[in-house]
């Protein structure tokens, strides 16, 4: 088997998994169905690791159907890709394996007839994810973000014995499939234009015409879309409502992957297929999508830093850190990419661990309110011990992955623009400090004990159902030993020098139209030297300061004497504007588009 | 966020798409030119697959995997739909009333229902010959099937409504696609290469791969839709929330 046919392979090995799941999974035992779908994720998994190894620091590229390039032009499809997005598709299918043994205990019940309706619904699942990072080709990548979208809405609403699930899951579908209207008429933009679907190939046609009305308005509605995914503000009010009410394994895959493959696909295009001659110059890339990254970045981190609902606050978490990735891939060096890379490896396993560890306490207790689980998390030790290390690799830890990340991306960032390192010290900061805060609370009962006052309607996160009902009140193995693996995982990004060169390496492709360009038409091309990726005394000090100044804003909130004031007055009015409406939201969402319409407009 | 402050935001929005989108249709090429840079090439690359459908040669050939992905999606929505549709803990089942239909309804049910689904199976087959295919004529299909709920009442439709077996049927048809384009990996080629005999242009066994995969389709397409409308079709007429209020749909 060659190299390239490994690219369909991942994502039809779990496409065929999903529909024998579907076919037999009623007809199994539970067990027998747990097993299968393990095995048929494992190979999922296996394909990508030699895909991974035999592409090398180069790139696969396979024509699907045997459509290849004849005179120059084709009528098929590509999947096309380097290390940055076979690394993700790796990722997907190692998160899609946690979720799959994480949830080996978990709904006791699932819809009677439809046993294997869960598994299928996560293979497919990873399916949309892999073939969106793997395709070369626009409509293909709408195909399979709509496929990712459609599944993720199903499992988002899973629990359907509650409303909030399917109100979270209704948002997020309407303004994910409104997103991906925008996404479908800017790729019919660009097909009028070309008659080409293919990034490289449109890139190439797109070089004979000026940058004018068209190509302005195609490159903000097809970003569109993937920035919805991506949940950059003011596009990034469904991700919350959606995260604290889907299933705790679908929070996983959510945070740990969707989103940041919102942002990969974001870059992905830019560089492709607008960044040549006669495209969007890339200072209007950058200094627009480096401002929107920030916006993101600290709105991310005050609402998370404010939530007392814990999967919402992971959530918000998750925007705060997606607004971080969207300023080191908008940075448009090869070592912010690479860093970028690294950091969403590192978020992944830190953050996919959490939604663990906080799945265990949902199962417990009922509840994943920080204030009426004050001190109740103190049976559940090794919950707390991993709940405490998550945070910590959150707010840059060394040697966890995100540190290392974050330093070369920080670093990458210095020699731009100062001030951004500030903007990465301080959001990570924030959102560790969250978390370190609510698990001292919950695990370790300190502090006060909070008073139950709302200043302003929030959602607390009581109330819940437990996902699980067993007869046995002791967490069930993997629900911890999952979120173990999965730090373990995002300690070994940061630990194994392997990792950073090969993904300083891609991440020198990831920024290379021409060589990309010319792989699809089969050319050679010589690529350049890869940044350098390493642990600094430099990052490592940055990472330390952001950790000091996340147990410090912890301790703060925990003794410090309350204090109103200035601070509540900034926050208030931002946290009315997350309101649950559904208007509201899609009102935001064509005011993020106007915004980015004229933005682009008036730096061109 | 006020109502009145919502529409002004969204207005003033909306007006710099409208104009922005207008600006960029200016620049889309002229109706009724000749150009037609993919249309040209897929039409070559269909005659020399011998499909005399060109739609069906890019669906089903040429961009196959792009409809691979599309009939995920719809296996997707069908799963999805089972999940959230599923009866709840505290929902129960009601009877299912029985309908009264005027005889001429009937009557024109019982004979068009036959007549429909042998038009749907015509579609699917056709699909490489013909416009159609396994979508459309599993669409029609599905609805054809219908009919009986329209003709005669939902007791009648659940007993011609096998849905232990479309529920299998449709897991199998998604699953065919994905690996009839092993098949082309089996013999050395790429995947979903149209690898078959493509037999003579214009023949009901032309095409190669693309009926076979037509013919996944339409089972897929058919039966999905099928459970589908079972699903939502169960929420109106048979369950019952514990409000106890009746729907009021059943006949």
């Amino acid at each position: 088997m060659s190299t390239a046919d490994l690219l369909p392979l991942a994502i039809a090995i779990p496409l065929i998994g999903a529909a024998f799941s579907a076919l037999v999974g009623s007809r199994l035992p539970r067990v027998a169905t747990d097993l299968l779908v393990t095995v048929w994720a494992a190979a999922g998994v296996a394909d990508l690791v030699v895909l991974w190894l035999r592409t090398g620091d180069g790139r696969a590229v396979s024509w699907l159907g045997g459509w290849r390039l004849r005179h120059g032009e084709s009528v098929g499809i590509v999947l096309v890709n380097d290390r940055i997005g076979i690394g993700l598709a790796l990722l997907t299918a190692v998160l899609v394996l946690a979720v799959i043994a994480y949830s080996w205990r978990y709904f006791d019940e699932p819809p009677a007839e439809h046993a294997g309706t869960f598994p299928a619904l996560i293979l497919l699942f990873d399916a949309g994810m892999c073939g969106f990072a793997l395709t070369g080709d626009l409509f293909n990548a709408f195909v399979f973000f709509e496929l990712m979208g459609a599944v993720a809405y199903a499992l988002t609403g899973f629990r359907i014995e509650d409303p909030r699930p399917l109100q979270g899951a209704l948002t997020f579908g309407v303004i994910n499939s409104l997103a991906a209207y925008g996404s479908l008429l800017g790729i019919g933009l660009l097909y009028a234009r070309t008659g080409e679907l293919g990034f490289a190939q449109i890139s190439q046609k797109l070089t004979g015409h000026r940058a004018d009305a068209l190509l302005l308005t195609a490159f903000v509605l097809v970003l569109t879309g993937p920035l919805v995914k991506g949940a950059v503000a003011p596009f990034h009010f469904w991700l919350p409502d959606a995260h604290a009410v889907a299933p705790t394994p679908v929070c996983m895959l959510l945070s740990g992957v969707m989103v940041e493959l919102g942002v990969y696909g974001a870059a992905r295009i830019y560089w492709i297929v607008f960044s040549g001659p006669h495209g969007i110059p890339q200072h209007v890339f950058h200094d627009t999508f480096v401002a929107a990254g920030v916006l993101t970045a600290l709105v991310g981190a005050v609402m998370c830093w404010k939530q007392r609902n814990l999967k919402r606050m992971l959530a918000f978490s998750t925007v705060s850190h997606v607004g971080m990735f969207l300023v080191g891939l908008a940075l448009l060096t090869p070592e912010a990419t690479a860093g970028t890379a690294l950091y969403v490896a590192g978020h992944a396993g830190a953050k996919a661990a959490l939604f663990g560890v906080t799945g265990a306490l949902l199962d417990r207790f009922g509840s994943v309110d920080e204030h009426s689980l004050y001190g109740r998390g103190r049976e559940l030790p090794v919950g707390g011990v991993l709940f405490v290390l998550g945070g910590l690799a959150l707010a840059g830890l060394p040697p966890f992955g995100t540190a290392l990340g974050k330093a070369v991306a920080e670093h990458a960032a210095q020699s731009h623009s100062p001030w951004l390192l500030a903007v990465f010290v301080l959001a990570s900061a924030a959102t560790g400090a969250a978390v370190l805060r609510a698990a001292l609370r919950v695990f370790a009962g300190a502090g006060r004990r909070p008073l139950d006052r709302h200043e302003v309607p929030e959602t607390t996160g009581g109330g819940e159902e437990p996902e699980i009902r067993g007869p046995s009140r002791r967490v069930p193995l993997p629900m911890l030993a999952v979120p173990a693996l999965l730090l373990a995982g995002s300690l070994a990004v940061g630990l194994l020098p392997a990792v950073s060169t090969q993904l300083a390496q891609a991440a020198r492709l990831f920024t290379d139209r021409v060589g990309y360009v010319a792989a699809v038409y089969g050319h050679s091309h010589a690529a350049g030297m890869p940044p350098a990726a390493d642990w600094t005394a430099e990052g490592i000090a940055l990472g330390l300061t952001s950790v000091a100044l996340a147990v410090a804003f912890a301790c703060a909130a925990l003794w410090a004497a309350p204090r109103g004031g200035g601070a509540h007055r900034v926050v208030a009015p931002l946290r009315r504007l997350h309101s649950g409406h559904m208007g509201d939201y899609v009102g935001w969402l064509i005011v993020g588009v106007a915004v980015l319409l004229v933005a682009v407009r008036a730096q061109l | 966020m006020s109502r009145r402050l919502r529409l002004a935001l969204f207005w003033a929005a909306a007006v710099v798409f409208a104009v922005a989108f207008t600006a960029a249709c200016t620049g889309l090429p002229d109706f009724g030119t000749l150009s037609h840079p993919y249309g040209s090439r897929a039409i070559a690359a269909a005659f020399h697959q011998r499909t005399a459908n060109t739609i069906s040669s890019v669906n089903f050939d040429q961009r196959a995997f792009d409809t691979l992905g599309e009939e995920s999606i719809l296996f997707a929505a069908v799963l999805g739909g089972l999940v959230l549709l599923r009866r709840a803990r505290d929902e129960r089942l009601a009877g299912v009333r029985r309908g009264r239909v005027l005889p001429s309804t009937r009557m024109f049910g019982s004979l068009l229902l036959p007549i429909t689904l042998v038009t749907g199976v015509y579609i699917v087959a056709h699909g490489q010959l013909s416009p159609g295919g396994g979508f459309q004529g599993g669409v029609i299909l599905a609805t054809g099937l219908h009919l009986a709920y329209i003709a005669a009442d939902y007791g009648v439709l659940k007993a011609i409504r096998p849905l232990a077996v479309l529920d299998a049927a449709d897991a199998v048809g998604a699953g065919a696609f994905a690996v009839l384009g092993l098949v082309g990996l089996a013999v050395g080629a790429a995947y979903l290469q149209n690898v078959l005999p493509l037999g003579t242009f214009g023949q009901l066994s032309s095409g190669g791969l693309v009926p076979v995969i037509n013919a996944a389709v339409g089972v897929e397409v058919g039966s999905g839709v099928v459970v589908l409308l079972a699903g939502f079709l169960d929420q109106a007429v048979e369950i019952v929330s514990p409000t106890g209020k009746d729907n009021g749909a059943g006949r």
